[in-house]
C-alpha cells in the first residue's frame, strides 16, 4: 500500500520533471561557452545566485517583498470575501456597487501604482495598498458570483432551520461559494505577486523588484539573472502552496467530483 | 375533539405571471388530525408543492390562514421538519454526516452529550449506525434520503413534512424506505405530511390522502385509508381494500367520475 504510494510519486514527479530537466540541461549546456553579456553561463548565474541568496540578501530584499505581498494579499482576501459575501447576498447592494467594481477591475492593477505613490508616498504602506487594491478584484468578483449561486434547496433548508441572515451567510452560502471563491484567490494571489515587485521597480532599494531593477540599469547582468531566476521559483512555490491548500480546504469538493 | 395539528383553513395562493394573475390554490380547507400520516396528491402542476411550501412556512398564502397547533404560521415553526426530494442538494456536501445532522441543532440550547446523543439515536433510527464521519456523496441515494430523514428527526419534530421524499431512490430502496418512515410515526409519534405523485404509495402510508384536483385546485376528495397497522409491503398491497381505495383515488386524481352502481 505504502510501497504504492510511494511509487505512484515518484511516477508523478517523474512525469512532470522530464521537461524542466531538459530544458535546464539544454540551457546549461548551450550557455557554457556564451560570451554574450546578456546571456552569461548558467554556471555563473548558478554561482552567483548561491552567492547573493544563500543567505546574504535574504533579509534586505526577500523578506520584504514577502512582507508585503502576504499583507497586502492578506487584506485583500478579507476585503474580497467580506464585501463579495455583501453583495452576492443583496440584489440592492449589487445594484449600486457593480458599476463601480465593473469600472475599477478594468484598469491594469500595475497602472496604479504611480497613482498609489501619489496618495500615499513611497513607503512600503504604498505597496501593501497597492497590492491589495490590485488583488482584491478577481477575490471580490468570485465571491459575489459564488455567493449568489447557492442553490434553492439549500436555501429552503436554511430557512426551515430558522437560520439568521449570518448564520445563513456563514453556514450555507460562503462554504458552498468556497469552490469558485478559489479561483478568485488564485488570480488574486498571481496579480498580489506581480504588483509587489512591480511596485518595488518605483521609489525603493529594498525587495526582489527593486533589486532586479538595479541590476539591470547598472548592467549588472549576472545579479539580474538571479533576481529573475528566484522570482521564478517563487512564483511557481506560491502556487504550489496555493494548490496543496485549496486542496486540503476543498477536499470535500475535489471527493465529489471525481465520484461524479 | 383535541385542537388538530395543523389546520388549513380557506387558503389561496396566487402568483404574478406574464399573462396575469395565476390562481394556483383555491380555498384549500383541511385539518390534519393530531399523529395522523396524510399524503396529498393530485395531477402533475396542480400545486402539491405550493400547498407545502405554504405548510412549511416556505411561503406565504395569498388569502386565508394556515394554524399549526392553534398558532397562525408566521415563518417556518419551531418542531417542524421537513424532508426534500433532492436530497444531493438539501444535505451539506461539505460537511459530514454528524455535522449535516448537528446543522438544524445549533439553534437549539443542547449539551455537548446531548447533540451527541441526538445524532447518535437518530442515525440509529434510520439504520446508518457507523457513517458519522462520511460524507453524503460517498453514500448511495437511498442512505443520502435516510440522512436526511435523520437530520429532520434530530430536532425531535412533531410535524414532518415531506416532498416526494422518495422520487429519486430505486423501488427497492423505496420500499424500505417507507417502511422506514412508518416506524419513525410510530416510535415518536409524529404528525407526518408527505406529497407524492405515487398513489400505491400514498394508500400505503396513509391514515388519510388527500386529492386535490382542479386549475386553480381545490381539495376534490378527502379518502380515509382504513386499512390495518402495521402495514406490510406484501399483505396490505394485496389486500382487496388496497386496490378498491387506489382505484378511487386514481380516478379522483385523473378527474374522472366514479362508475355508478348499477
Amino acid at each position: 500500500m505504502i510501497a504504492r504510494r510511494i511509487w505512484r510519486w515518484l511516477l508523478a514527479i517523474l512525469v512532470a520533471g522530464w521537461l524542466p530537466v531538459i530544458l535546464i540541461t539544454w540551457w546549461w549546456k548551450s550557455s557554457a561557452t556564451s560570451d554574450n553579456p546578456f546571456f552569461p553561463p548558467l554556471e555563473l548565474i548558478w554561482e552567483q545566485f548561491k552567492l547573493n541568496w544563500v543567505f546574504t540578501n535574504v533579509s534586505i530584499h526577500l523578506v520584504p517583498s514577502l512582507e508585503n505581498l502576504f499583507t497586502g494579499f492578506a487584506i485583500a482576501v478579507v476585503v474580497g470575501i467580506g464585501l463579495g459575501a455583501l453583495i452576492g447576498t443583496s440584489a440592492e447592494a449589487a445594484r449600486y456597487v457593480e458599476p463601480i467594481v465593473d469600472f475599477f477591475r478594468s484598469i491594469p492593477p500595475v497602472a496604479l501604482v504611480p497613482v498609489f505613490i501619489l496618495l500615499l508616498g513611497l513607503d512600503s504602506g504604498m505597496r501593501i495598498a497597492s497590492i491589495s487594491f490590485a488583488a482584491a478584484f478577481p477575490i471580490l468578483i468570485s465571491t459575489i458570483e459564488g455567493v449568489r449561486q447557492t442553490n434553492a434547496v439549500l436555501l429552503d433548508t436554511a430557512k426551515v432551520f430558522r437560520f439568521s441572515p449570518a448564520r445563513l451567510l456563514w453556514q450555507v452560502r460562503l462554504p458552498n461559494a468556497m469552490p469558485v471563491v478559489f479561483g478568485g484567490l488564485q488570480v488574486g494571489l498571481q496579480i498580489a505577486f506581480i504588483v509587489t515587485v512591480a511596485s518595488e521597480y518605483l521609489g525603493s532599494g529594498f525587495g526582489l523588484g527593486a533589486f532586479t531593477l538595479t541590476a539591470t540599469d547598472t548592467f549588472n547582468i549576472l545579479d539580474a539573472w538571479t533576481g529573475v531566476v528566484l522570482l521564478g521559483l517563487l512564483g511557481y512555490a506560491l502556487s504550489l502552496v496555493f494548490d496543496l491548500v485549496e486542496r486540503i480546504s476543498l477536499g470535500w469538493y475535489y471527493g465529489q467530483k471525481k465520484l461524479a | 375533539m383535541t385542537t388538530p395539528a395543523i389546520s388549513i383553513r380557506d387558503v389561496r395562493m396566487d402568483y404574478p405571471s406574464p399573462e396575469g394573475v395565476k390562481h394556483v390554490l383555491d380555498g384549500i380547507s383541511y385539518d390534519v388530525t393530531d399523529g395522523h400520516f396524510v399524503s396529498i396528491v393530485g395531477p402533475s402542476g396542480v400545486g402539491k408543492t405550493t400547498l407545502l411550501r405554504l405548510l412549511t412556512g416556505l411561503a406565504q398564502p395569498t388569502g386565508g390562514s394556515i394554524e399549526v397547533r392553534g398558532e397562525k404560521l408566521s415563518g417556518s415553526p419551531k418542531g417542524l421538519a421537513v424532508v426534500l426530494q433532492d436530497y444531493t442538494r438539501s444535505l451539506m456536501p461539505w460537511l459530514t454526516v454528524e455535522k449535516n445532522i448537528a446543522l438544524p441543532l445549533r439553534s437549539e440550547k443542547l449539551s455537548r452529550a446531548e447533540r451527541r446523543d441526538r445524532i447518535e439515536s437518530s442515525l440509529a433510527e434510520v439504520g446508518l449506525e457507523g457513517n458519522q464521519k462520511s460524507y453524503p456523496w460517498q453514500l448511495s441515494g437511498g442512505m443520502q434520503q435516510r440522512v436526511s430523514i435523520a437530520r429532520a428527526l434530530a430536532v425531535r419534530p412533531s410535524i414532518l413534512v415531506m416532498d416526494e421524499p422518495f422520487a429519486s431512490v430505486d423501488a427497492q430502496t423505496r420500499f424500505d424506505l417507507e417502511d422506514l418512515v412508518l416506524k419513525v410515526r410510530d416510535d415518536f409519534h409524529i404528525t407526518t405530511i408527505m406529497v407524492t405523485h405515487d398513489i400505491d404509495e400514498a394508500v400505503y402510508l396513509s391514515d388519510e390522502v388527500v386529492v386535490l384536483y382542479g386549475k386553480p385546485a381545490k381539495v376534490s376528495e378527502v379518502v380515509s385509508i382504513d386499512l390495518p397497522f402495521p402495514r406490510s409491503q406484501v399483505a396490505t398491497r394485496n389486500d382487496h381494500r388496497f386496490a378498491a381505495l387506489r382505484t378511487r383515488i386514481y380516478e379522483k386524481v385523473r378527474g374522472l367520475e366514479a362508475p355508478t352502481q348499477p
